[in-house]
């Protein structure tokens, strides 16, 4: 008899693993894209049963919520023409073969299944009632981890200038509205009062 | 006056997150069924005018998927960037009491390292939508 | 009664498992046809408020002044055709409503109505929330590219940028709500606020509330930042082809997302289920000093009036404004009031961050 816990995990796992297939074997792109973000929901899933709630709800965040719609903009804009991209289909199999298969044997190698298992690891404890993971979290990241921390902050940094200067293209013809000189401007510099004679009374 | 007990959660996670898993079922077989039910009960006379995409009545000229300003790439690419910072801000204000005036200060490092950034995109016009 | 319904179901013979499943799928039609009703209503209201704000009457014909509208308006909707134009990619585009739909709703599963009244005892609620509200986008970039039309693609994308550029202002709005509560669960949120108006959290973040406030006016694609639906230039936005139910699925979301928006800006800022009475003399032992579900309602109220009120009265941001605000306005100061309510907290300034405060 298996457990509630264990029915759902094998559930989300049958989910992700679909999804995962989808995302490489499925026609139109917007489709992977969204099997791909059925994917990361899924997993979010997974790791919620891990009590990893903080991560999870990240993962959400950051990978559904923004990195997925990056994806989504680039390929609907893109309008990518499917013929043309399976031209060179069976000419580069050999090569892409080869490669997967590198890279499947080093995953073997580091992830494979001698690493895992019920033998290797003892018994998840069950938190305490007021055990928040946020809050663990916090406790660490920002001592314990503080270098690694402040080095996310500098990656980041790198991440805003490269995307800056990859992509902005100015046009030199494009008007801005200049807001500052809007606000800063004063009564002097839009409104001159002249003083003239009153008008004569007609005869 | 009632306190919001912690003591009171469930001792699983899991029992903690099967209401949400459950409601977010719900929330996608409602929008469903609506949808379902608006097909079932309408009527369906398709006509080719009818079906053309819209475009104020003219013939439509161009396909509707075309290449696109760059700058919606730059809003989302910034987006990710300061959604991952926001990300790393959410556990740092929970526990800034613990952690006193050294958790200020390291977040203080970690957000100057990023106006930086912030004020380079600002003063390079990534900002600007004319 | 829960005990009772519960015992029904151990008489009945059902397993364990399905028993909570079921009392959750009650609890859940509990939260959601209130939900329901108010996003109907909360039509009629917008019409009744902004015509008297016109000097107008508003819809008057159907029932009681009125009062069947909404009534008519569903029904008319379910007779309508869906109309799928050429084109388009079918699948999605009638699943697009659905994406935003399921969040809109998901999202009511973390809401403390009262202590204790919270259908989920998640602990990070708020981010969940965050997350959530994120995912809506989904449903207006596949509405908008499904329906093969540069009309649609051109709305969708435009909310898009916008919805993600004020989410940016939304999330540095509430890590100075965290900040001040040292808590990331809405209902300790709510409880960091105790002790009467002036310990709400909206006078020591009082720019973040503003933020926050209008960053959920954006990020609902409502006036006066509708420019998804300028319908000078691009007609309706993403859902200018979808008709009959599909339409009103999006309509619903987004009213829904309105609530919702309107709801946690009451749990967050202005003390949610605690009553502004709380802690005045001849207050003390009447209800009127009591917490309850009513001051949420109340507060979530006067937020939903804001809305329409923003609507009768403000004219349409230009785009390049709308962006100017979210980045140039809103982050810079939500960055300097996060520093400053860091400050406060490690001095212990004030009766908001003193020491005793903190939920730890």
């Amino acid at each position: 008899m298996i457990s509630f816990a264990q029915t759902l995990f094998y559930l989300f796992s049958a989910i992700i693993i679909f999804a995962a297939l989808r995302v490489v074997t499925v026609r139109n792109p917007i489709h992977a894209a969204l099997y791909l973000v059925l994917t990361f929901f899924t997993t979010a899933a997974l790791w919620i049963l891990l009590e990893a709630e903080f991560l999870a709800i990240t993962l959400v965040l950051v990978y559904v919520g923004a990195v997925m719609v990056l994806f989504l903009f680039v390929i609907m804009m893109l309008d990518i023409d499917l013929a043309v991209m399976r031209e060179g289909f069976v000419r580069s199999l050999p090569v892409a073969g080869l490669v997967a298969l590198v890279m499947l044997a080093i995953m073997v190698m580091v992830v494979g299944p001698q690493h895992f298992g019920m033998a290797l690891y003892p018994a998840v404890t069950p938190h305490a009632a007021d055990y928040s993971n946020t809050r663990e979290l916090g406790r660490l990241l920002y001592t314990v981890y503080l270098y690694p921390f402040e080095i996310a902050a500098v990656i980041l940094l790198v991440a805003i200038v490269a995307a800056i200067a990859l992509t902005l293209r100015q046009r030199k013809d494009s008007r801005y509205q200049q807001v500052e000189l809007q606000v800063a401007v004063e009564r002097n510099d839009r409104l001159r009062i002249v003083s003239m004679p009153a008008e004569e009374p007609r005869p | 006056m009632p306190q919001y007990r912690r003591a009171d959660r469930i001792h699983q996670m899991l029992e903690n997150y099967l209401p949400v898993l459950i409601f977010i079922a719900v929330g996608l077989v409602f929008g469903a069924f609506m949808v379902v039910l608006g097909m079932i009960l309408s009527p369906s006379r398709p006509d080719d005018e009818k079906l053309s995409r819209y475009e104020c009545g003219f013939e439509a000229f161009a396909g509707a998927r075309s290449e696109f300003d760059v700058r919606f790439y730059l809003v989302a690419i910034l987006f990710i960037i300061f959604d991952l910072e926001i990300a790393f801000l959410f556990p740092w204000a929970t526990v800034l009491r613990e952690l006193g005036l050294f958790g200020l200060l390291s977040m203080t490092l970690f957000l100057a390292i990023l106006v930086v950034g912030f004020i380079y995109e600002w003063k390079k016009g990534a900002l600007q939508w004319e | 009664m829960v005990e009772s319904i519960l015992s029904l179901l151990t008489l009945l013979g059902f397993p364990d498992w399905l028993q909570s499943v079921i009392i959750i799928m009650l609890k859940i039609v509990v939260i959601l046809i209130p939900l329901l009703t108010a996003v109907a209503y909360f039509t009629l209201a917008e019409r009744k408020v902004i015509a008297y704000m016109h000097v107008r009457i508003g819809p008057n014909r159907v029932g009681p002044r009125g009062l069947l509208q909404p009534i008519a308006d569903a029904v008319k909707l379910m007779f309508k055709e869906i109309i799928i134009p050429h084109g388009a990619d079918k699948a999605l585009f009638l699943f697009a409503p659905v994406l935003s739909m399921a969040p809109a709703l998901a999202a009511w599963a973390v809401i403390p109505f009262e202590a204790e009244m919270v259908l989920a005892q998640v602990d990070a609620s708020l981010l969940y929330i965050l997350a959530l509200t994120s995912m809506g986008v989904y449903g207006v970039i596949i509405a908008g590219w499904a329906s093969n039309s540069k009309y649609a693609l051109l709305g969708a994308m435009r909310s898009a940028a916008q919805i993600v550029s004020y989410e940016i202002a939304m999330g540095f709005a509430l890590v100075g709500v965290l900040m001040a509560a040292g808590s990331i669960n809405l209902g300790e949120i709510v409880m960091g606020q105790q002790g009467g108006f002036w310990h709400w959290y909206w006078l020591p973040l009082f720019p973040l509330f503003v933020i926050y406030f209008i960053s959920g006016v954006a990020e609902t694609n409502r006036a006066p930042f509708d420019v998804a639906e300028g319908e000078s230039e691009i007609v309706a936005g993403f859902h200018v082809d979808y008709s009959g139910m599909a339409f009103a699925v999006f309509f619903l979301a987004e009213y829904a997302n309105m609530i919702l928006v309107a709801m946690l800006a009451a749990l967050m800022f202005l003390g949610g289920w605690l009553s502004p009475f709380e802690g005045i003399g001849i207050f003390a032992d009447s209800w009127l000093a009591a917490p309850s579900i009513l001051w949420l309602l109340v507060k979530t109220s006067l937020f939903m009036f804001l809305y329409l009120w923003f609507r009768a009265t403000f004219p349409r941001y230009r785009y390049d404004q709308i962006m100017r605000l979210g980045w140039k306005v809103f982050i810079p100061i939500t960055i300097v009031w996060i520093l400053v309510i860091g400050v406060a907290i490690v001095a212990e300034v004030g009766p908001w961050f003193a020491a005793g405060v903190a939920h730890g």
